[in-house]
């Protein structure tokens, strides 16, 4: 049976699209709730988000072969209002250059940057609709593909949503760190965060998996492929493993020893969310398996 | 780069519902201005050669370049229908592989391109000398037989030579000489359309295509025909069949003279027509007492009740009840009993009492053709005498017809010395005849080989010179009549696209040879010339049968009271002219030359098929037929699962073959639809010239170095009457290959 | 408007790939590309022992899921029911192939872009035959018009209850398969 028609571009979009609009809704988060001894997490966020989507966006486009050898094909992508990739691109059209802006606004970078700031509060807002949308529609474009059963549940932009808000706050507490080391010791009180994020990862994970075994054979033998066939080595290492067990109980740890946990540590329990969660995108994609029609 | 695209993507947002419009209506025109783009679209009727059916097409060429092809309605061997060997051949004409020049051997492997002057002059001066010396007894021409034999058989009897050889003795033999014997002619046609019962025996059309064929019987079936299969293997045949009945190997002669057994003891056979149109009953009769179905069970593995209800079954249809006249399987070269096997056959349908009734099987109506003027264009005197394997000769092959010979005693001859100098024309015998380390023996000790090919096939490898003819798009032949089934037709091969390459028609390359052997005289015409004397009798132009491809002369055959051209007049149970030659006159059972050791586990038979997709071998390197057994993973080797088990093999595990004369390695395909005590081996591959490279390219499989073939595991064999290769007597051994 | 369709009759398909290379030929498709697949199925145990070959193409769903994912409308039902897609503004995302219950769309990385199976619509409109029907040995598809109950198809579906595969699947699929 031929393979998914998609690759590592896809993927890697799929993943940076997530992660840069978690990174915006942490970058927010921060600047509304916790606006003192934060300052370094919503400003990295920030940052991260405008590049990190943009780069997911290129690798959609260099995944166009067609859209990418004959660029003016690419007014055609919105098209069809009823596809998805149509609404991502409007999505990410609009996204993208607020994403930059807010980065602008809240670092004060160029005239830009000051020019905006009077509207930090609506690009927060409109910003974190956007993001959230953007999260969630990585996973709406392949929850509505019914060609492949075990993609198609409205699990999948759950799960993709818990995700990439894991993924986004990795990214912008390693974010921070980067920008001001000093502030590691803070970002303690946003292991909670994770605990949370990472928790309904897992459970939307385990709940996606089980009832997929019993919802059809061909979303069966995908998740089989996941827990016990050929792809069940990556799976239960990199995803469960590296990317949400060791994550969470570092998470805990850090949230309830605040401040105590080694440097290492904390910047470790980022990057492996983000292992993780780019190897949740990839075998999500591999598993996924057409119905059987003969 | 991001920022490009953003640009890109923020214009996409505005602009895209604007063009949206536009862009649904421009449609599919991207594929049809294709067309023209590439130039005008032509079409010219042809035949195909990929293989010997040469069936009736109309080729589509644009701006000049081959495009696709379609089947020709009107002819009656392929009723507008082509084959995936047939589409995927056209791509030939474009294989980089192909030869562009006539070349010169100058050293292993190694050629140089020369001019048709040169061969012409080098070949002709040769010739001559090597005739002079041993005498034109020691030339031979080999070919596979297409309607341009004539010209061959001309060539050869000008240089007073007898030995034309075909590839006959290790494909068809026993089935011509079987049937001829029996009914007195060699392919007896049959009317599958009003059939009500079907049955093939070791033939499978769906696999050695034959689309005329597959046609009728699906019409037959369609209208509620019964269709048997019986053959060690699930056939592709079988798939479409209503039963199949799996026999073990070699025995089929067994089964049917157990149904003759039944028909004859239970009087279930048509005695009107056994009365009045056929000879020897009675012996026939007496002779097969002793092919009890329970005798017969046990040597073919079908069960009892099996071999009784068909016979019953065949009755209650007949006299619309066809048995399959056979090809290559089972009725053709592979067993040493396959000739009392054919003639076995040949009396269960005389019990049918089918022959030419409805339903039944009849004998084609064959448009006769002209020649050329005796006088403007004399024949080469007839060269006397027996060939140099023997045919002919009235103490050894009698039966065996000349100008068909045993492709398989030329390098034997060789090695003796008997032949020194030979022409290989549009056949391989390095690769398909058995035995090959033995053919490569024989084939170099020719002091001259010249080939005739469009690629430098494993044969074209060792020969001195290689005359590259056109290829069939290229090219004209002579007049063909093989489109007659039911009526008379005539069909034409001609010229779809000019000769890519500095190369000929077969009748130019001869006359060039002939000028400098001294036999010119014999070839002062053209083929347009010959091709009109041909037609003239038959009242079509030239020029008619050039626009239609086919012309179909009617004459449509009628069902009626059948006429025999036996010596009796009659079908004969009792063969005469084997009687003559003190040979076994009514069909008496006979054991298979070699059996696999029933207690040993290592021990089976390896038999082989056609896949409808490839050619013999030729098609090996063919990149759009290697993809289907590249997707299908076609080229493995069927094992029963019982077997495998027992080997301790899975399915897709690599086995290691061996037999007294070779030895190879193939994956496995375990498979319940083979007889456990075989093995098959899809006929396809086992390339070895060096210079097949093309499948290959782009990742792909195929070429040299592919798969395995059955005649590397088959000894030199020559059966006792009719010399043929007895291609499945081979046993060999398996093994699980380790590492 | 006519609504075409093709009928396929396995009990009579016996593998022999006339119609993948047909079809390669009549679209220009390089050799790995196909517009249609045998799949070939073994089944039981001898003496019950069976073999299917089904031929699979692009189904011309009613409600085509590749057609309702395509971001650029580059896939679209023409007026005679059949799934096409415009080569000038398909820009090759993909999105239809994964989302293709039937696996029935390959990418032509040569042109970038996605393509399958046209029910040879140019020839169709000529007044022929897909070439994948008019070559077949056997006669297993029949081609012609859903919408004209007296046609050779329509007949045969209502004679033999042809069904589409997985119709559960909802798409609508408009080849029709009998299969025993
Ligand atoms: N695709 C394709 N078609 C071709 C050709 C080709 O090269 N390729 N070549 C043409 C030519 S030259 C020929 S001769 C014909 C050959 O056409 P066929 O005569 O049909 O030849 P095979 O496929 O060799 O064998 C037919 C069947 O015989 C079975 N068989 C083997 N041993 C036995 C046995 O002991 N008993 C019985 N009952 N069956 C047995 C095999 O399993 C196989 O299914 O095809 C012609 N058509
Ligand atoms: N391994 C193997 N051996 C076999 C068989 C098999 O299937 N496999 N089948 C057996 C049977 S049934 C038969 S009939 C014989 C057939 O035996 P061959 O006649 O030897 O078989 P082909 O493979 O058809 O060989 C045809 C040769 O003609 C060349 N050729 C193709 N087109 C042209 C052309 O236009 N002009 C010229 N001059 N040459 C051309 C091809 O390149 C090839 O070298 O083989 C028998 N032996
Ligand atoms: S059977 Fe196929 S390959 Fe042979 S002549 Fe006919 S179309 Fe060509
Ligand atoms: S079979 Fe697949 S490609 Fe064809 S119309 Fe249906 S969804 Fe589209
Ligand atoms: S690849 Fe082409 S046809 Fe398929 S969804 Fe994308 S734009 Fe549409
Ligand atoms: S209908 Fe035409 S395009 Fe479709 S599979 Fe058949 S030959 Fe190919
Ligand atoms: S051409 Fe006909 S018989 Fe051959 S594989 Fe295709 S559908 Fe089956
Ligand atoms: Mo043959």
């Amino acid at each position: 049976m031929p393979e998914s028609a998609w690759g590592w571009l896809i993927i890697t979009y799929l993943f940076l699209a997530g992660a840069g609009a978690g990174a915006f809704i942490s970058a927010v988060a921060c600047d509304l709730l916790a606006p003192d001894w934060s300052r370094s997490l919503a400003r990295a966020g920030s940052l991260a988000a405008g590049p990190l989507v943009a780069i997911g966006t290129a690798c959609l486009v260099l995944d166009l072969e067609a859209g990418l050898w004959e660029p003016w094909r690419q007014i055609y992508l919105v098209g069809n209002l009823r596809s998805m990739i149509a609404w991502g691109v409007i999505i990410l059209s609009v996204f993208i250059p607020i994403a930059f802006i807010y980065a602008a606004a809240l670092n004060e970078i160029t005239f830009v940057g000051r020019i905006a700031k009077k509207y930090l509060l609506h690009l927060e807002i409109v910003g974190s609709v956007l993001a959230v949308a953007t999260a969630g529609y990585t996973g709406v474009l392949i929850a509505v593909i019914n060609g492949v059963p075990f993609w198609n549940t409205s699990l999948m932009p759950v799960l993709f949503m818990a995700s990439a808000m894991s993924t986004g706050l990795a990214v912008a507490m390693i974010g921070a760190a980067i920008i001001d080391i000093r502030t590691i010791k803070t970002l303690s009180n946003f292991a909670l965060g994770h605990v949370i994020f990472l928790a309904v990862e897992g459970l939307v994970l385990g709940l996606l998996i089980f009832i997929s075994l019993t919802r059809s054979a061909e979303a069966a033998a995908s998740a089989q492929t996941l827990i016990s066939g050929n792809l069940s080595p990556y799976f239960w290492s990199l995803v469960v493993v590296v990317g949400i067990l060791i994550p969470f109980v570092l998470s805990i740890v850090e949230y309830y020893e605040y401040g105590e946990m080694p440097k290492y540590l904390v910047v470790g329990a980022d990057l492996l969310v983000l292992v993780g969660g780019m190897s949740l995108r990839a075998l999500i994609i591999y598993s996924g398996q057409p119905p059987q029609i003969v | 780069m991001h920022g490009i695209t953003r640009r890109k993507f923020l214009i996409g947002s505005a602009a895209g519902s604007a063009s949206l419009l536009a862009a649904s209506y421009v449609n599919f025109d991207a594929w049809a201005s294709r067309e023209k783009i590439q130039g005008e679209v032509k079409v010219t009727p042809t035949l195909c050669d990929a293989c010997g059916n040469w069936c009736a097409i109309k080729v589509h060429t644009r701006g000049g370049r081959i495009w696709k092809a379609e089947g020709i309605p009107l002819a009656g061997n392929n009723r507008g229908r082509m084959c995936a060997k047939g589409h995927g051949f056209l791509h030939e004409v474009y294989n980089p592989d192909r030869i562009k020049s006539p070349l010169k051997r100058v050293g292993p492997n190694k050629f140089e391109p020369i001019s048709w002057e040169q061969a012409y002059k080098e070949i002709g001066t040769k010739v001559r000398a090597i005739s002079e010396k041993y005498g034109p007894g020691s030339l031979f021409w080999v070919s596979h037989p297409q309607a341009n034999v004539q010209l061959t058989q001309r060539f050869m009897q000008a240089l007073k030579s007898p030995n034309v050889f075909s590839h006959g003795s290790t494909c068809f033999m026993p089935r011509n000489i079987g049937w001829w014997l029996t009914v007195g002619q060699a392919k007896p046609s049959m009317d599958f359309e009003n059939s009500r019962m079907i049955v093939l025996v070791g033939r499978n059309p769906a696999g050695g295509m034959n689309l005329g064929h597959l046609r009728s019987m699906t019409k037959g079936r369609d209208r509620g025909a019964k269709v048997v299969v019986i053959d060690p293997r699930y056939s592709e045949a079988a798939s479409m069949a209503n039963q199949w009945i799996r026999i073990r190997p070699g025995t089929d002669l067994a089964l049917m003279l157990a149904l003759a057994n039944v028909m004859i003891s239970e009087g279930i056979y048509q005695k009107e027509f056994v009365e009045e149109f056929t000879e020897g009953f009675d012996e026939f009769a007496e002779e097969v007492k002793k092919y009890t179905p329970e005798w017969a069970a046990e040597k073919t593995d079908v069960s009892k009740q099996t071999i009784v209800t068909l016979a019953h079954e065949l009755a209650a249809a007949a006299p619309r009840a066809i048995i399959h006249r056979g090809y290559h399987g089972a009725m053709g070269t592979q067993y040493k009993n396959s000739l009392q096997l054919v003639r076995a056959v040949g009396c269960v349908t005389g019990l049918l009492g089918n022959f030419n009734q409805r339903g039944g099987m009849f004998f084609s109506p064959k448009p006769k053709l002209g020649a050329l003027d005796k006088d403007a264009h004399p024949n080469p005197p007839r060269v006397p005498g027996p060939m140099a394997d023997g045919t002919g000769d009235m103490e050894r092959y009698p039966l065996v017809p000349r100008g068909q010979g045993m492709t398989q005693a030329i390098p034997e001859l060789a090695i003796e010395g008997k032949l020194k100098a030979g022409f290989v024309y549009h056949t391989n015998p390095l690769r398909t005849v058995p035995n090959p380390a033995r053919v490569i023996e024989g084939y170099k000790k020719l002091e001259l080989l010249v080939g005739f090919d469009y690629v430098l096939s494993e044969t074209a490898s060792v020969c001195h010179y290689i005359l590259p003819e056109s290829f069939y798009l290229e090219r004209d032949d002579v007049i063909y009549t093989n489109q007659s089934v039911k009526t008379k037709q005539v069909s034409i091969r001609q010229p779809t696209i000019k000769p890519m390459y500095d190369t000929k028609p077969l009748l130019e390359i001869l006359s060039g040879m002939a000028e400098h052997l001294g036999i010119g005289q014999y070839f002062n015409f053209t083929l347009d010339e010959m091709n009109r004397a041909s037609l003239k009798p038959v009242g079509v132009t030239l020029e008619q049968l050039r626009k239609e491809g086919v012309v179909d002369l009617g004459h449509e055959w009628k069902p009626g009271p059948p006429r025999f051209n036996t010596p009796s007049g009659k079908l004969e149970f009792v063969s005469s002219i084997l009687r003559d030659y003190d040979l076994p006159a009514v069909p008496t059972w006979e054991e298979p030359l070699v059996s696999p050791d029933p207690k040993d586990p290592h021990s089976f038979r390896m038999i082989h098929g056609k896949q409808a997709y490839h050619t013999h071998t030729r098609t090996c390197n063919q990149p759009y037929l290697m993809a289907i057994t590249t997707i299908n993973d076609a080229a493995r080797v069927w094992i029963h699962p019982d077997r495998a088990k027992a080997l301790g093999l899975k399915d897709g595990e690599c086995m290691t073959i061996s037999s007294s004369v070779g030895s190879g390695r193939a994956r496995c395909r375990i498979s319940e639809g083979i007889h456990p005590d075989c093995i098959f081996v899809p006929s396809a591959y086992g390339v070895f010239s060096r210079h097949l490279t093309h499948a290959k390219k782009d990742g792909g499989q195929g070429g040299f170095g592919f798969g395995i073939s059955y005649n590397d595991f088959l000894p030199t064999y020559f059966s006792p009457v009719l010399g043929h290769a007895m291609v499945n007597e081979i046993v060999v051994k398996v093994e699980k290959t380790y590492a | 408007m006519p609504r075409y369709g093709i009928a396929i009759d396995t009990t009579k398909c016996i593998g022999c790939h006339a119609c993948r290379v047909a079809c390669q030929n009549q679209n220009d498709l390089p050799v790995h590309e196909e517009f249609n697949r045998i799949v070939e199925r073994e089944r039981g145990v001898f003496p019950s022992f069976s073999k299917e070959f089904v031929p699979l193409q692009c189904n011309h769903c009613k409600d085509a899921p590749c057609e309702r994912v395509c971001p650029t409308g580059a896939t679209y039902t023409s007026d005679e029911g059949v799934v096409l897609v415009n080569t000038k503004t398909c820009v090759g995302c993909k999105y239809c192939i994964e989302a293709c219950p039937y696996k029935m769309r390959t990418m032509d990385h040569g042109k970038g872009i996605v393509v399958k199976c046209r029910m040879c619509i140019e020839l169709v409109r000529e007044g022929g035959t897909p070439a994948c029907v008019s070559t077949c040995p056997t006669q297993v598809r029949i081609f012609g018009d859903l919408d004209d109950p007296t046609s050779e198809i329509s007949r045969f579906i209502a004679e033999h209850r042809a069904q589409p595969l997985r119709a559960d699947l909802n798409t609508g699929p408009r080849i029709y398969y009998k299969r025993s």
